[in-house]
Formats: C-alpha cells, sequence, structure tokens
C-alpha cells in the first residue's frame, strides 16, 4: 500500500492538513469520505475556533464552498450570513456537547441547519459538525395546507348558518364563527346524535324553536352526518344549522295575506248574502235543537225588529208572535223537535205598533255528525204579498160574487121559464075549476077536467124540477192520471187567499211517494175545495185558538192514496157523522150541505170512499181515499 | 054584452096554457081559441076575427115579437097581451112601444088576465102605434 495523498472532490484538504499528519489520511478515512461525499446533504465541518475545516461534495454544489473557504470564518461564508446567532449556537454545542438546530432560509430554498458536536475519536470535541435538510417541498406543502385551511375557515365564516364539528363524545372539535355567535344547547340532540354516530340510523333533520339571548325567538333546522377523517380511526361528525326563521315569518305572512283575503271574499260574500236577504226580505236562521241555539241573519232581526246581536231565544220569537198564532208555533216547535223533516208554515207577528206581519217560514232538517238535530231555515217576509192578495182577494170575491149573481140569474130564469109553464097552467086551470064550481048550476064536469089539469101539470113542473137536478149531475168524467199532489196544491193556491181572510192558518204535508191514481181532476178538485171550504167554514167561530188547517196526502197500504182535511174547528157529533154525508142535512145556517154529498158520489165513482172523524182535540177530519193505477177509473155517472 | 062574443085567441107552444086558459077566458065571456104556432094563427081563419091576441114571446119558429111585426105589415091591427114564462122584465117596455097593450108573466092571476083583455078590447083599432 503506497502512501499516496487522496485525491478528494470536497474539501477536505485543509481538514487534512489542519490535522497535520498525513498518516491519518488512512484508507479507512479515504473511505469514509467517499462516502461523505455520496451523501446528499450538505456536512460542513467547523473547528473549534469556528473555522471551517471541511465539506462534503454536496456542500460545495450546494452552499457554494470551495476549497479556498477552508480555513476561513464560517461567518464569512456568504450562505451562513442569514443566522446571527450561528457562531453562538455552535460555541454552546461544542461546549455541552449537546446538539442544536436552526431553520435556514437561502433564497427560495429552505434547511434545516443541525448542529452536531465533533468529536476527534473519544476523546474531547474537537468542532461541530453542520448538516443542511432541505425542506423547501415539505414547507411549501405546509404552506399550502396553511392557505387552504385559510380558505376553508374564511368559507366557513362567510356561511351565516352555524357549523360545528363534534367529536364522538360530543365535544366541540371547531366552529364556525356563526356557530359561536350563536351559542346552542346540543344537550336536547345527545340521543339522537348519539344513535347517528353509533351507526345504527340516519339522522333526520329536526326543526327546533329556541329562545336566544338578544335574537328572541328562532326556528333552526338541525342536521348532522358523520365525518370520516382519512387516516384517523376516530369518527367526528358534522352539525348544520339552518335558520329558518325568515322562511317561517314569510310564510306566516303569506298564510295571513292568504287568510286575510278569505276573510275578504268571505265579507264580500256575507255582504252579498245580506243584501239579498235585505231585497228579498228574507231571513235566515239556524236552530240547533238539543241546546236551544238559535243564530239568526241581520235581516231576521230587521224584520222581526230587534236590536242587532240580542240574543235569540223561543221566548223571545214568542213574544213578537200574533197572540192567535202562538198555539200554532208551538205546535210547529213541538213537531219540528220530534220529527226532523223539513217543514214549511205561515205564521204572523205582532209588532209593538200593534202592526201585523204576515212570515212564511221554510226549514230544512239535518243531523249533524253526533246525530244532533238542527234546522237551517229561511224565513220571508211576505207581509205586502199577503196584503196585496187580500186586496186582489176582496175584489175577485166581489167579482166572483157578481159572476156567481149572473150565472144564478141565468140559471133562475132558465129553471123559472121551465116551471113557470106548468104553474100557469095550475093557476089558470085552478080559477077555471074553481069559476065553473061556482057557477049555477056548477059545472061539475068542467070543473073536474080542469082538476084534472092541474094535476098533469103539477107533475109537469115535478118533472121539471127532476130534469134539473138531472142537469147538474149528467156530466162525463174525464179520465186522466192524477197527482192527488199537485192536485192538492192547486186547490190551495186557489183558496189561499180565502183562507187567509178567514183567518186560517194552513198547512200541508203532502207526501213525496204518491202514486198518480186515475180520475176526473176536476171533480177531484171540487172534493177537496169542498172539504176546504167546509173545514174552513168550521172554523168561522174559533176566536179562542188558531184556526188551523193541516192537508195532508199519504199513502196508504195497497197502494191507496189517502188525502185528509184536519180542522180545528167546532168539531161533529160523532152520531151525525154518517148524516153528515147525506144530501140536505147540513149544520151550517148559510149553506146547503148539499157538497159532502156530491163529494162522496164523487169519491165513490172513483172505487174510493170519503169519511168524517172527530178529532182528538177540537175539530173533525175528513178524509177520502181512492186506489192508485189504473184500477181506479170511475164509473160514468148514473144517467 | 050582447050579440057576438069577442073572439080571443091564443098563440102558445106550451099545451097547458093552450088547454086552460081557453076555458078560463070562456067563463069570463069570451069566444076562445088556442094554436100552438104563430105559424098555425096566420094560416087560420079567425085572424081578421080576433079581437085579442094572447101571445106567447119564446116559441120555436116564429116567435111571438115576429109575429107582432108579421101583423102590423099585413096592417092586421089586433091588440096583443104577451104572456111569457121569463120572470125577466126586460123585453116588456120594447113590446109595449111597439103597440102591445101589456106583458103578462107567467103564471098570472085571473084578475089580472081579465084587466089586460079588457084593456085590449078597450083600445081603437086606430090607436096601434105604427111598427118602425
Amino acid at each position: 500500500m503506497t502512501a499516496q495523498p487522496a485525491t478528494f472532490n470536497g474539501g477536505w484538504t485543509a481538514f487534512r492538513a489542519a490535522n497535520g499528519d498525513d498518516a491519518a489520511a488512512n484508507t479507512a478515512a479515504t473511505d469514509l469520505i467517499h462516502i461523505l461525499d455520496t451523501v446528499e446533504v450538505p456536512i460542513v465541518v467547523l473547528r473549534r475556533d469556528l473555522m471551517i475545516a471541511g465539506f462534503n461534495k454536496v456542500a460545495a454544489d450546494v452552499l457554494g464552498l470551495s476549497p479556498s473557504d477552508i480555513g476561513r470564518a464560517s461567518r464569512d461564508i456568504s450562505v451562513l450570513a442569514g443566522l446571527p446567532r450561528l457562531e453562538e449556537q455552535c460555541s454552546q454545542v461544542i461546549a455541552s456537547g449537546v446538539q442544536s438546530r436552526a431553520d435556514l432560509r437561502d433564497g427560495d430554498r429552505w434547511f434545516v441547519m443541525g448542529i452536531s458536536p465533533f468529536r476527534e475519536g473519544d476523546r474531547q470535541v474537537t468542532g461541530a459538525v453542520l448538516t443542511f435538510t432541505n425542506v423547501t417541498a415539505f414547507r411549501a406543502s405546509i404552506d399550502q395546507v396553511i392557505y387552504e385551511r385559510e380558505c376553508t375557515k374564511a368559507i366557513l365564516n362567510t356561511v351565516a348558518d352555524p357549523v360545528v364539528v363534534l367529536s364522538t363524545d360530543q365535544r366541540i372539535q371547531s366552529g364556525n364563527r356563526a356557530f359561536y355567535t350563536l351559542f346552542f344547547e346540543l344537550a336536547s340532540l345527545r340521543t339522537k346524535l348519539k344513535a347517528m354516530l353509533a351507526g345504527s340510523r340516519a339522522f333526520q333533520p329536526v326543526e327546533v324553536d329556541q329562545v336566544f339571548p338578544g335574537e328572541g325567538q328562532r326556528t333552526l333546522i338541525l342536521d348532522a352526518r358523520p365525518l370520516t377523517l382519512p387516516g384517523h380511526s376516530e369518527r367526528r361528525v358534522l352539525v348544520t344549522f339552518q335558520d329558518i326563521t325568515a322562511r317561517k315569518v314569510a310564510e306566516a305572512a303569506n298564510d295571513l295575506r292568504a287568510i286575510a283575503e278569505r276573510k275578504d271574499e268571505l265579507r264580500r260574500s256575507e255582504a252579498f248574502l245580506a243584501e239579498a236577504q235585505r231585497l228579498s226580505s228574507t231571513g235566515s236562521f239556524y236552530w240547533r235543537v238539543p241546546t236551544d241555539e238559535i243564530t239568526w241573519s241581520e235581516q231576521l232581526y230587521r224584520i222581526f225588529e230587534f236590536d242587532q246581536g240580542v240574543p235569540v231565544t223561543l221566548e223571545l220569537i214568542g213574544s213578537r208572535t200574533h197572540s192567535e198564532d202562538i198555539p200554532l208555533l208551538h205546535d210547529i216547535i213541538e213537531r219540528a223537535r220530534g220529527a226532523g223533516t223539513d217543514f214549511e208554515c205561515e205564521y204572523r207577528l205582532q209588532m209593538p205598533d200593534e202592526s201585523i206581519k204576515y212570515l212564511h217560514m221554510v226549514a230544512h232538517g239535518t243531523r249533524d255528525e253526533d246525530g244532533r238535530l238542527e234546522y237551517i231555515g229561511a224565513v220571508q217576509d211576505v207581509t205586502a204579498r199577503r196584503l196585496s192578495e187580500q186586496a186582489l182577494g176582496k175584489a175577485q170575491s166581489e167579482l166572483a160574487h157578481v159572476a156567481r149573481a149572473t150565472a144564478l140569474s141565468a140559471l133562475t130564469a132558465s129553471i123559472a121559464h121551465e116551471v113557470n109553464q106548468p104553474l100557469s097552467g095550475i093557476i089558470t086551470n085552478a080559477s077555471t075549476c074553481l069559476r065553473m064550481l061556482a057557477a049555477d048550476p056548477p059545472d061539475i064536469e068542467g070543473a073536474r077536467e080542469a082538476v084534472r089539469r092541474t094535476i098533469r101539470d103539477g107533475n109537469r113542473a115535478s118533472d121539471v124540477i127532476a130534469r134539473v137536478r138531472a142537469l147538474f149531475t149528467k156530466k162525463e168524467p174525464a179520465i186522466e192520471a192524477v197527482d192527488l199532489n199537485e192536485v192538492t196544491r192547486e186547490v190551495i193556491a186557489l183558496s189561499l187567499s180565502d183562507l187567509q181572510r178567514n183567518r186560517v192558518v194552513l198547512q200541508a204535508e203532502l207526501a213525496r211517494d204518491l202514486p198518480a191514481i186515475t180520475g176526473d181532476r176536476i171533480q177531484l178538485q171540487q172534493v177537496i175545495l169542498n172539504l176546504l171550504r167546509n173545514a174552513s167554514d168550521a172554523m168561522a167561530d174559533v176566536h179562542d185558538r188558531p184556526r188551523q188547517l193541516l192537508v195532508r196526502t199519504e199513502r196508504e197500504d195497497g197502494d191507496r192514496v189517502c188525502v185528509s182535511v184536519r180542522d180545528a174547528g167546532v168539531g161533529v157529533d160523532p152520531r151525525n157523522l154518517d148524516k153528515l154525508l147525506d144530501a140536505f142535512y147540513t149544520t151550517k145556517t148559510d149553506g146547503m150541505g148539499i157538497g159532502l154529498s156530491i163529494s162522496r158520489s164523487i169519491i165513490e165513482r172513483h172505487h174510493g170512499r170519503l169519511w168524517a172523524e172527530a178529532n182528538d182535540g177540537p175539530g173533525a177530519t175528513f178524509s177520502f181515499s181512492i186506489p192508485s193505477g189504473p184500477a181506479g177509473v170511475p164509473d160514468a155517472a148514473p144517467r | 054584452m050582447t050579440g057576438k062574443r069577442s073572439l080571443v085567441s091564443i098563440v102558445d107552444d106550451d099545451e097547458s096554457v093552450r088547454e086552460s086558459l081557453p076555458d078560463l077566458l070562456r067563463q069570463f065571456g069570451f069566444a076562445a081559441e088556442a094554436f100552438s104556432s104563430a105559424e098555425a094563427f096566420l094560416a087560420s081563419d079567425v085572424v081578421s076575427e080576433t079581437s085579442c091576441l094572447l101571445l106567447d114571446i119564446a116559441m120555436p119558429g116564429m116567435s111571438g115579437p115576429d109575429l107582432q111585426q108579421e101583423l102590423t105589415q099585413r096592417r092586421q091591427t089586433i091588440p096583443i097581451v104577451f104572456i111569457t114564462g121569463l120572470a125577466d122584465g126586460s123585453a116588456r117596455p120594447h113590446l109595449l112601444a111597439r103597440g102591445a097593450v101589456e106583458c103578462l108573466i107567467k103564471p098570472f092571476s085571473e084578475e089580472v088576465l081579465l084587466d089586460a083583455v079588457r084593456a085590449a078590447l078597450r083600445r081603437p083599432y086606430s090607436g096601434q102605434v105604427t111598427a118602425t
């Protein structure tokens, strides 16, 4: 082995020279120096006096050292100039034998500089070893992370809604500014969050109303989702708070506006209804039967002339009702309570100024979901109509009287002519007879002849009467399908003003499912008209109770149709019931009584029957029933 | 009353009248003839002899007033007493204005009848009001 000086690429010459011992540079050392030169980390060795003792190849390249720098003071090296405390640190390391480090920036590059004590063999520290680790890329990535974190933070803090990250034990890990501004008590959510974090169930957003100091009541939607962080085994949870208070308020405002609009609409339609009620003089009411709770429309208050809003009771209604109609009112109320069916009636009010109002009431009965009976009804003030009808009725009745008188006069003339001929003969013959008997000598034969002619003429007169009677019963009935409800309604319409004038309160209960009968419409009308007139006449002297008249149609067993007319009049003696229907029997002072007899013969021709019954209370009921369908074709009248 | 009896003619479609009146008039002393229609009377030979005509108003065919008019046109001035079964007296003034002596409404009493017939017989033939 030759003792040739080793060739060094780095600055080890001075280091070696500093030793002053070529023999030290043995093969092992040379090998070590070669190895050091391959290390990519710059290594610089300082002597105890902080002069550069040597450096490896990379130090020459990276730090720009040259062999001439060996022996120079470290502070004179430009790259180390940025470290004012370098000498002090190195001195401490040499003195203490403890490593140290420092950050070094060189332009764009960053290094972490390690300062280690240098020992020659096991002996005392004779210098320091500086190593330069390039951390430029590492620092750049840290900067990037810091930058991104700042960006995220800025974004989160810009978001108005609070966001918070919790640990599994629900400690706050981080939150944005909004979260810290709006402190929220999470205790109420613990169970839910726990379930979600246990992975057993997804978190369902919850809406929470909470009062916040200085903020008032807010409505929040809380949502949460688990966060899994790469490289972290620990799970976290992100909780978001969406403040929907403003939206809620807006919705509420919208709702209020909609309600206000609906109210306006309702008010308009109410106004419309009120105006219609005013114009038609019709009020409406609502009667809850079990509680007798009654509600009136404004117009009904006006009709009754009570102050608007006065609580309506049956007593209040009774206080305005005409005294004669109070029993009727009670009757209607009792019936309404029981039946629950529709009803219709007319009754009168007596106003404080003694004027009378006529009311027409129609009510519809229904039951609510609990089966409680209630009526909704309309009440029309028909006073003006009734008064004009009365005036009209009076005029009609006068006209009818004239017409009746005229017709009667023509009929009388005709009958008189027929009867006067034989009467004339009778008188003349009787005169002749008297004269013949008074003659001297009496002309007995002539007188006998005159008497015979008298008898013959008497028979002729009698024949005339018989012919007249036949004339009135000799009409062919016109056969057609007849709806007795319709016939009844027509007759009621014809008689209404008459009945009204006679202070009769008429109530009609017409069956809905009435089958048609076959018969003579006009004749049946006459029968019903006759029954109504009789009923009305029977009540002429009634002053202590309403003159109530009930007309009812109903379907009887075996498809018969029954019409009954019930009055509250003087009634009939049960012993006279049969006689009532006989011709010429009458209880009336101004009637012929022939009506009922004719009525009965009409009904019998329709294969029906007509009968009378005394009521339990006052009055009587006259009824007839007729088989429905083609079976009811009446026979022709007897000739 | 001597000589020939005054003839009272009766025209009426009613048999009772035709049978009863002549007997009564004869009791009063008149001669009497009855006819069942105006046409039958006009066709008879007693028209010119009749001193008084008891005439029904309403008859089938020619009515009483029709006969009155016919006689006027024939210048037969027979005093006429109308007899009618119609109680309505409205036709009376019209008939009297056209020259009728009286208008009796059936049934009538013998006194009324006698008064009317006598009035008719008293009337001078020339005294009749000319028909229009």
